[in-house]
């Protein structure tokens, strides 16, 4: 499979100036970064560059100091907290961890978000999405089975199904292979593009495993110091004789 | 001197703990009632801390009302005041043991446990997840534990102290023979309901204590898997240490009140 972006789509997300400390530790210092719809963007960085902080400021688990974050034409930071709700049914996150809930099976975790959001509707047939879920990331007959009987790669599988299960527009994936043994990883990266294809998602990956980046890249954005170092395509960035760059690479 | 910033750092450590508590519970307060309701997790809540508490408030009811009144008879044969035993013994029992003791097991039993499972979803990013996903984790797993917490509570005092009462009886019949129906006379001739309300409506603040401690202790975990251990253990002492203090100043008032 390969990586099929979208040319001259319209920004899905936009980033401008986006500062976050933490006390003395300055982890943002004015990140800048445009989405186009359909795209993967791999946000690549050392450990503690402040990638996490990044994805989490944009579905507000963390609230920056400074900057805006627009996410399918609203400005998240301004949202209050129910409409921000309904915004976060539209933008998919997996958990560096998978975080799925230890005290549910498989199958109520998937129905744990949805349940939320189509409580309003009359009927709906929400062991039908469960389904459908996993069998889009390929785990079904997994509905009964509790998350510790799970090996890690079928976590993140399931994580990925329980965001799928709202039809998300935006993923956020927050170092999805970290933790996978190389073939395990392969089949995440895979799963990533078929999702980016079947559900027409926008996506901004983070991860510093480079086979990760070089199978799910449109585009690569290099975070050094809190800012937008670099950013191009894998092979582009992979010419680079920038030094910072560059030691991603060697 | 250094004693001297050891103790400072630590009055410092306890009134910013003390007022983070209290913020903690003021949310509780303010966005705990209001809709939507997560009915279905507060009666599973309710199951899990009130129903499956049952065995050992039991045991400890029983165990508590067998020795008050084994250890109380002697005291009363001295004055040969032995027939008020199962007044005495029941008013103790019903005003103070029971409600304490089992606040106590609680604590140990469920604010452990809350702290160690709020604790546990926060250091593996389930609380995130769950925020991700629309839902509110406070109203989800904090609103629902408290109020659970709260309203079990009274109804465990209420059946140990039948428990505890029952096992008085056999206690009284140890060194003698008392009838059924003179004990639970003797003891429901001197409990009036001045007696009863007082404990009860202490014990929903029990309750509260140990459901907003455990959620607090849970919900602020940092650190991994050692702070989870953390927040079950300062889950288990803190709140004891406020039902004893809850205790006294139940005392006081219903004092203050004239209802004792």
């Amino acid at each position: 499979m390969t990586v099929s972006g979208p040319e001259n789509a319209a920004p899905i997300l936009t980033i401008r100036n986006l500062k976050k400390s933490f006390g003395e530790n300055t982890v943002l210092t004015g990140f800048n970064l445009t989405v186009n719809k359909g795209e993967n963007v791999v946000v690549l960085g050392r450990s503690g560059t402040g990638k996490s902080v990044l994805i989490k400021c944009i579905v507000r688990l963390i609230d920056p100091d400074d900057g805006e974050i627009n996410v399918l034409g609203k400005e998240i930071l301004k949202l209050d907290p129910e409409p921000l709700d309904v915004m976060r049914a539209r933008i998919g996150f997996l958990f560096q961890s998978s975080a799925l809930y230890d005290s549910m099976t498989v199958e109520e975790n998937l129905e744990f978000p949805l349940r939320r959001h189509l409580r309003k509707h009359i009927k709906y047939d929400v062991e039908k999405l469960v389904k459908d879920a996993l069998e889009s990331v390929r785990l079904d007959g997994t509905q009964k089975m509790s998350p510790a009987e799970l090996s890690g790669g079928m976590r993140k599988r399931i994580g990925i199904a329980r965001t799928l299960i709202l039809n998300p527009e935006v993923m956020l994936y927050d170092e999805p292979t970290t933790g996978l043994d190389p073939i395990t990883a392969r089949e995440i990266n895979h799963l990533m593009l078929e999702v980016q294809e079947k559900f027409k998602t926008t996506s901004i990956i983070i991860s510093h495993d480079m086979n990760c980046v070089r199978m799910t890249a449109n585009r690569v954005v290099v975070l050094i110091e809190g800012k937008c170092y670099a950013e191009g395509s894998y092979d582009d960035l992979k010419k680079s004789q920038d030094k910072h760059v560059k030691q991603f690479f060697d | 001197m250094a004693l001297s910033n050891s103790i400072n750092r630590s009055v410092k450590e306890f009134f910013l703990e003390a007022g983070a508590l209290s913020r903690f519970a003021g949310r509780f307060l303010k966005t705990g009632f209001k809709p939507p309701y997560e009915f279905q997790e507060m009666m599973r809540q309710c199951y899990e801390i009130g129903y499956r508490s049952i065995p050992l408030v039991s045991f400890t009811a029983f165990i508590m009302g067998l020795v008050i009144t084994i250890q109380s008879h002697p005291a009363l044969e001295v004055f040969g005041a032995e027939s008020w035993l199962p007044s005495i013994v029941s008013v103790s029992l019903v005003r103070e043991i029971t409600p304490v003791i089992t606040a106590l097991i609680c604590a140990g039993k469920v604010g452990s446990s809350i702290g160690a499972e709020i604790g546990s979803m926060k250091v593996t990013e389930q609380i995130d997840a769950m925020e991700v996903s629309g839902t509110n984790p406070f109203k989800y797993l904090v609103a629902t534990r408290v109020l659970a917490t709260t309203l079990m509570l009274p109804l465990l005092v209420v059946f140990g102290d039948g428990i505890a009462l029952y096992a008085g009886y056999l206690g009284v019949n140890i060194r003698g023979v008392t009838s059924a129906h003179l004990y639970w006379t003797q003891v429901f001739n001197k409990l009036t309901f001045g007696d009863v309300l007082p404990s009860v409506i202490k014990s929903v603040f029990f309750g509260f204590v140990i459901g907003i401690v455990g959620s607090f202790k849970g919900y602020t975990t940092t650190s991994g898997t050692e702070g989870v251990g953390r927040a079950a253990n300062a889950s288990v002492v803190i709140s004891s240490f406020i039902v004893f203090i809850v205790d006294l100043l139940a005392a006081q008032i219903s004092d203050l009140m004239n209802i004792l």
